[in-house]
């Protein structure tokens, strides 16, 4: 397993690098630069070639690639251009906030997608069936963002019963609750499609495994409906479950950037956004990166998991 | 197996309501505390790192420069310097300083220390010159400074330059304390120290940006204990704050929830014209717009009341010519905007043999001052269409679209949305009007208009130093301008904050500064 | 793609029904996506309409009648903030998001199929390669992804839909490459490649052919996701450029106007939200009426216990351990219920063992699976007759009581233990489970039986072999984990339905002798399902001949042997080799399926 694990994590470094250049290639695509953001109104050329000699982006892309990568391999990130202040810090700070969102969300998605999908499967055609059925389908069906803005204005603007944005009462709070407090409407805004995704898979996985012989066998042996259920067909109907959780992880990550903007999360997605319309080049690297690698993580996570639940695939 | 996951569900739903029913209810910011909601981010809280208004906003509570904006103006008046002289030829301004000040750090303010700040913006191999400096060409015209005595500091230009004083005021002259900077090196930007009413205490990134009264501020503490800036870069989410109570002072409230707050009791809402104009380069280089006829016409063409009545709810007013009112000293008052008059237009158009034109707008999405230009362009070009013209939209993100239209429009576009915020009249014309600051000469003049009468005048203003002069020449150009039209004049913005009713002497400065020194917000 | 072909090939076993309803029929039947169907009929035809429909201009500004209310005079939907009829706007952006959504969904499709048939059919470096990138497009966070592509090509509708296509390139490229490793591995396409075909007409003929309906069916369930990712872009105002209007910039447009106009957002919001919901509902239908599993209507879930609808529960005076009188097994289809086994009678004392035989699809399977009602419901269900255990009607008892007969009173030994046994969890645990159903011991003394069984079977080194997965173990010993397993609680009755069939001729002899031991030792009742009259000869008192879900012939072995009366039961003996009879065996054989086929 240890091999696996360690020839996987190989495997993800040409990913990562592949893709730290498209980033790059991308970024010196996008017209503009960083001097041009610094600067804003009083761009002139004179003013951006000193503000470009100031940051060493005077040099040729190559050259600025190479000295980026060689310094990433040291642990140097580099200093954001617009923020003044190291790639690292800033990423850490903001990463850690996307992963108690995104985090959290994708912990509801299991849950109740898991839940919400066996409960459907089991009652085939049933009420619970129609019901899981309708909420996934409007779910998967509405845009985050527009959710996110119905959730505020019902819940922060017309009951003022949850707070509208942010990951922290402005003055006093910063404990667990009030994070929990400021957490409800933004994970629940993620997790609703990822849920929608879940349920719809474990529903599936569930009804397709009910059909297999084991199962069957299962029930040949006099065990109860329960057992047969929850204990036979639900292990086995994990293992499709399982990577596809990993895939969401993904997708989470993906529509945090909406979220985050939406509710003023600190999260990287946010982040991310702002540095790519301000062409930080260097603060867009270390971001796509972080969140590349975590990324690759939660599908190792997902594959180990996996291959913890079905014997058949350890190696 | 399925004991386990109800078991998991059940407490996930208890933590749920749990959180949910706890009793923070309505969010309630303490007294003596001013929560403000912040339209993004600071991007460095040096003074001498930054560019953008929203920064200042932080800034000029924090830091003093020599010289500042007497309140509710743009006249300068003493700060840190109590006062100064300036030579006869214009080049040398010498400053006597203000005793007995420190900073934040304990350090005490001198001529040392402000000789320290100049030398590290201008001189780029100065050894804390360090990331950018946006605005030191603002003292581009200063060759050297010196420290006369302890309390005196003498300014040497290389040639007269009208607006340094007021440069002294904008917050690239606020004065950094010297002996932070040594300690935090490149961190300075998160560790900042000057002699403002109000401390640093924490920047928790993209949360908040916190400071407390500062006791020992020379020009007496603050009401406040602290002041909260919270960055909310989604207007929505920023009025959603304001209305649920989450924050004390909203600055830039979108057109369209103006009435909501002036219609309640329990918001006070705050209007402040100030040295802006928006409005739209045209192309005098090639294309329709290179005949006047067809500039003049444009201006005709588009319905300016409309547009800031019902786009902007009136949050701006009509603009006539090149200088927002709000320089009154030089303002022309004899200029009428251009009316709304299609009919003219389409003379003009006609004459121009310019009916049909086809027309490419460059409109961005946001940037600081824009106005809401995507509804602006939107409505402009279906004024446009409506005489006959036929225009189409590209709109592009604000640095992106920086990116194109200041290098110039030629072969690109006809039209492009700009937007200026200064602090003198000489800024925006010098930059964007002058032959001499035609894109590849290193100006704003995106458009190409050229006058040698308006680059005579514009030459002229800058280095006299008597205002009434100056007063007399802008006044000239503007009206050679006002018929020339080489840009759409469309509006001046007045900008425009929020507070709950319970904020005292809260009030919004034509320099588009937020000043909180006498703010208070006993309950 | 192994899983779904071992559920097809079970399904086909247990005798489909006869006539498959067509894949419109299908979807048609299917209420949500009928309903998904003929919303999105009349959105298109809406869009179609929209130039002639009596609307004012999209475009045309008004700024004085601006955030006109709904319901207004001549704004039926209202005005936006620059006074421009909602209502005109919403048709012309319903039709520019929904051909940006198709639009980009067919580009991915394209692209991502392309790369997923080159990947999967070439394999080694070229698939390395492809599946690198592939990953890197999948790590990269997709709106990030699609926000730079537009930052780099420039905003406007085009350009989006690039990004939009480029982001959705990887799940079209991975869920074919995966069809195609598994089609490329395939005897048809060997086939194909030793017939001189060339690699694309062999990709393009072969293998396409076969992937195509999972392009459909991938496609179907995306062009939802395209279409809200479209808003999204436009939603940050990277999409459509004004004036004109597409749903997401009108819901980014009306955004700030939240708290003021609601409605401005809201019904862009929900005109996204109805065409998406619909999309996604003819989505499932196209997918569920595709899919060959759904088609055979595979993707229900099986009850616990066979529905039982009985026209007659006929009553036999037999006291034999097991009798079966008139049982009729029927299987429900679109078109009605179709008898799958009918009129089947047959009994079986304590220490016999009857023979069930007949070909594949004859019933042998249904009939020994309806005993105690494990035949998959839906489409199952038992119409008629009664099965009795001990003089009880099986099929009158509760639930509890049919599960509580199960593995205690009569037990199954299934074909192919493979699948039959549970990949997830040790033998040992199996079995264990299986004693713990019926017997309230504690799990030690449940793990020393299981041993006991274990031995009684002759696994080899039981302690070692307990603690196995399925998987790893051969044919045999599965076969034998199979057997303990119904030894467990001793019962009374085993129904064996084809034990030995996927096992080789010498395994094959060990499982028979094994269980004739058994029968003698424990005086067990055994039915014994199979195809094979050698099986029947070697180990059967008694045998029952089927065909076609009836039973044409029944008696004694020997008898039945020596003297066959149905044409079919002498076919059936003539396929049982000789030595010796060489090329006549074949012919014999061939005879039988040119019979069948045309029967």
């Amino acid at each position: 397993m240890t091999g696996y694990i360690l020839k996987r994590l190989l495997a993800a470094i040409p990913v990562l690098i592949g893709l730290s250049i498209i980033v790059f290639l991308i970024m010196a695509l996008i017209p503009g630069d960083p001097a041009q953001a610094i600067l804003g109104n009083f761009a002139t050329p004179e003013n951006i070639a000193r503000v470009n000699r100031e940051l060493g982006l005077d040099k040729s892309l190559p050259e600025q690639y190479f000295i980026w990568i060689f310094n990433v391999l040291q642990g140097d990130f580099g200093r954001s251009y617009i923020l003044n202040r190291p790639v690292l810090d800033e990423i850490l700070d903001r990463f850690g906030a996307t992963l108690i969102l995104a985090g959290t969300a994708l912990v509801l998605c299991s849950i109740f997608g898991i839940l919400a999908g066996i409960a459907s499967a089991v009652r085939q055609f049933g009420w619970t069936d129609r019901l899981v059925t309708l909420v996934v389908l409007i779910g998967i069906s509405l845009p985050s963002f527009f959710l996110g803005l119905l959730l505020i204005l019902l819940f922060a603007v017309q009951w003022r019963v949850l707070p509208a944005s942010g990951m922290f009462a402005v003055y006093g709070g910063g404990d667990l609750p009030d994070l929990l407090y400021h957490l409800i409407l933004p994970a629940v805004t993620l997790a609703v499609v990822a849920t929608g995704v879940v349920a719809r898979l474990t529903r599936a996985a569930m009804l397709e495994v009910l059909r297999q012989d084991f199962v069957r066998t299962a029930r040949a042996k006099g065990l109860d409906e329960n057992t047969v259920i929850y204990k036979h067909a639900l292990k086995a109907a994990m293992v499709s479950v399982v990577p596809v959780i990993g895939i969401q992880a993904g997708f989470v990550l993906g529509g945090a950037v909406y979220i985050e903007t939406v509710f003023q999360w600190p999260g990287i997605g946010a982040m991310l956004v702002k540095a790519i319309s301000t062409r930080d080049i260097l603060l867009v690297q270390g971001g796509v990166l972080i969140v590349a690698a975590a990324y690759v993580f939660v599908n190792l996570l997902a594959d180990v998991v996996q291959s913890l639940l079905d014997p058949r695939l350890k190696t | 197996m399925h004991k386990l996951i109800k078991g998991i569900a059940a407490i996930v739903l208890t933590a749920g309501v749990a959180a949910g029913l706890m009793s923070y209810a309505v969010a309630q910011t303490p007294p003596n505390v001013l929560v403000v909601g912040q339209i993004a981010e600071p991007q460095s809280l040096d003074p001498q790192h930054v560019s953008a208004v929203n920064d200042f906003r932080i800034l000029m509570n924090v830091y003093d420069g020599l010289v500042r904006y007497k309140d509710g103006t743009l006249e300068v008046e003493p700060a840190l310097a109590t006062d100064w002289s300036i030579s006869e030829d214009g080049t040398e301004y010498t400053f006597n300083l203000r005793e007995g000040v420190t900073f934040h750090d304990g350090s005490p303010f001198n001529a040392e220390a402000v000789v320290f700040n100049f030398e590290r913006m201008i001189q780029e191999d100065h050894p804390y010159h360090t990331g950018t400096f946006p605005l030191s060409f603002y003292f581009s015209a200063v060759t050297s400074v010196e420290a006369v005595d302890d309390m005196t500091v003498k300014f040497t230009l290389n040639e007269p330059f009208a607006p340094f004083l007021s440069n002294l005021a904008y917050p690239a002259g606020l004065i950094v304390s010297k002996a932070a900077v040594e300690e935090h090196g490149e961190d300075f930007d998160r560790n900042p120290s000057g002699t403002g009413a109000f401390k640093f205490v924490e920047w928790q990134s993209n949360t908040r940006v916190v400071v407390d009264r500062f006791e020992d501020y020379w020009d007496g503490a603050a009401p406040l204990d602290a002041v909260v800036y919270r960055p909310i870069t989604d207007a929505n989410t920023r009025v959603a704050e304001m209305l649920s109570g989450g924050i004390d002072v909203m600055v830039e409230v979108p057109p369209d929830n103006v009435s909501t707050f002036a219609d309640d009791p329990a918001f006070t809402l705050y209007e402040e014209a100030g040295p802006h104009l928006w409005f739209l380069i045209l192309n005098a280089k090639e294309g329709p717009f290179a005949d006047m006829r067809v500039r003049q016409a444009a201006n005709y063409a588009v319905n300016k009341e409309a547009l800031v009545e019902n786009v902007l709810q009136g949050t701006a007013t009509v603009a006539a010519g090149p200088t927002p009112p709000a320089f009154n000293w030089a303002y022309n008052e004899e200029l009428d905007p251009y009316p709304y008059d299609p009919d003219r237009a389409r003379e003009l158009l006609a004459e121009a043999g310019a009916e049909g034109a086809e027309l490419t707008f460059y409109v961005t999405e946001g940037g600081s001052g824009m106005l809401d230009p995507v509804a602006m362009g939107t409505a402009i070009q279906a004024d446009l269409e409506a005489v006959g013209l036929d225009v189409t939209i590209e709109t592009y993100e604000w640095n992106t679209f920086l990116g194109i239209v200041n290098p110039g429009l030629e072969g690109k576009a006809d039209m492009a949305e700009m937007a200026w915020m200064t602090n003198s009249p000489d800024t925006l014309p010098y930059l964007a009007l002058r032959t001499e600051a035609w894109p590849d000469q290193g100006g704003f003049n995106s458009g190409y208009y050229s006058n040698p009468e308006v680059d005579a005048l514009l030459q002229q203003a800058r280095t006299s130093t008597d205002q009434a002069e100056r007063a007399e020449l802008y006044k000239e150009m503007q009206a050679i301008v006002y018929e020339e039209a080489p840009w759409l004049f469309v509006a001046n913005w007045k900008q425009n904050a929020v507070t709950t009713a319970n904020v005292e002497n809260f009030s919004l400065q034509p320099s588009f500064f937020l000043m909180l020194q006498d703010v208070a917000k006993p309950n | 793609m192994s899983a779904a072909d071992t559920t097809m090939s079970a399904e086909v076993d247990a005798d489909a029904p006869p006539a498959r309803p067509t894949a419109w029929q299908l979807l048609m039947n299917n209420t949500l996506a009928a309903a998904g169907f003929w919303i999105m009929a009349v959105i298109v035809a809406l869009c179609i309409l929209e130039p002639i429909l009596p609307l004012p201009d999209p475009d045309v500004t008004s700024l004085a009648e601006r955030l006109a209310p709904v319901f207004s005079e001549g704004h039926l939907l209202g005005t936006d903030h620059l006074g421009r009829d909602i209502l005109a706007r919403l048709f012309s952006g319903m039709r520019v998001s929904l051909v940006v959504g198709v639009t980009a969904s067919v580009i991915a499709a394209f692209f991502g199929s392309l790369i997923g048939l080159i990947a999967g059919y070439a394999r080694g470096r070229v698939d390395n390669i492809l599946m690198r990138g592939i990953d890197m497009l999948m790590a990269f966070p997709y709106i990030l992804l699609a926000l730079a592509i537009v930052a780099a090509l420039g905003p406007g509708l085009l350009n989006a839909l690039y990004a939009i296509a480029v982001v959705n390139i990887p799940f079209f490229a991975r869920n074919i490459r995966g069809i195609t490793v598994g089609l490329a591995g395939r005897e048809f396409v060997d086939a194909a490649r030793l017939s001189g075909k060339g690699h694309i007409s062999i990709v393009l003929t072969e293998i396409l052919p076969n992937v195509l309906p999972v392009i459909v069916i991938t496609m179907s369930t995306t062009v939802g996701w395209m279409i809200l990712e479209t808003a999204g872009l436009s939603f940050l105002g990277l999409g459509a450029q004004p004036p004109q209007a597409d749903l997401g910039s009108m819901l980014g447009e009306g955004r700030s106007l939240l708290f003021t106009a609601p409605m401005v957002s809201i019904i862009p919001g929900v005109m996204v939200f109805i065409i998406v919901m619909s999309i996604n509902l003819l989505g499932d239908g196209v997918r569920d009426a595709l899919d060959p599993r759904l088609r055979a209507g595979a993707l229900a879930r099986p009850m616990a216990v066979t529905k039982i609808d009985r026209k007659a529960a006929p009553k036999s005076d037999d006291k034999s351990a097991l009798v079966v009188t008139d049982l009729e097994t029927s299987f429900e289809g679109t078109k009605g219920t179709t008898p799958a086994v009918k009129g089947i009678s047959f009994s079986l004392d304590k220490g016999e063992c009857l023979g069930l035989i007949g070909e594949s699809g004859s019933g042998k399977s249904v009939t020994a699976l309806s005993l105690l009602g494990l035949v998959a419901s839906p489409p199952g269900i038992i119409t008629g007759g009664t099965v009795a255990i001990d003089g009880q009607d099986v099929f009158g008892m509760r639930e509890q009581e049919i599960v509580a007969l199960r593995g205690r009173k009569v037990a199954y030994v299934f074909q192919d233990p493979l699948t039959t046994l549970h990949p997830l969890f040790t033998v040992g645990d199996q079995v264990v489970e299986a004693v713990q159903a019926h017997q309230k011991i504690s799990k030690s003394d449940a793990w020393a039986k299981m041993l006991d069984l274990f031995r009684a079977v002759r696994i080899p080194d039981p302690e070692q072999r307990a603690n196995a997965y399925p998987h790893e173990m051969s044919g045999g010993q599965r076969q034998r984990v199979g057997i303990a397993m119904a030894l467990a609680n001793d019962p009374e009755i085993i129904i064996a339905d084809e034990p030995t069939t996927a096992l080789d001729v010498t395994v094959q002899a060990e499982i028979l002798a094994l269980l004739q031991n058994l029968r003698k030792e424990r005086g067990l009742a055994l039915l014994f399902i199979t195809h094979d009259f050698g099986v029947v000869a070697e180990i059967c008192d008694r045998v029952a001949v089927m065909r076609f879900g009836e039973v044409v012939e029944a008696g004694d072995t020997m008898k039945v042997l020596s003297n066959p009366q149905h044409d079919y039961t002498k076919r059936l003996i003539a396929c049982v080799p000789k030595p010796g009879q060489g090329r006549q065996f074949l012919d014999d054989v061939r005879k039988l399926a040119a019979e069948t086929q045309n029967g």
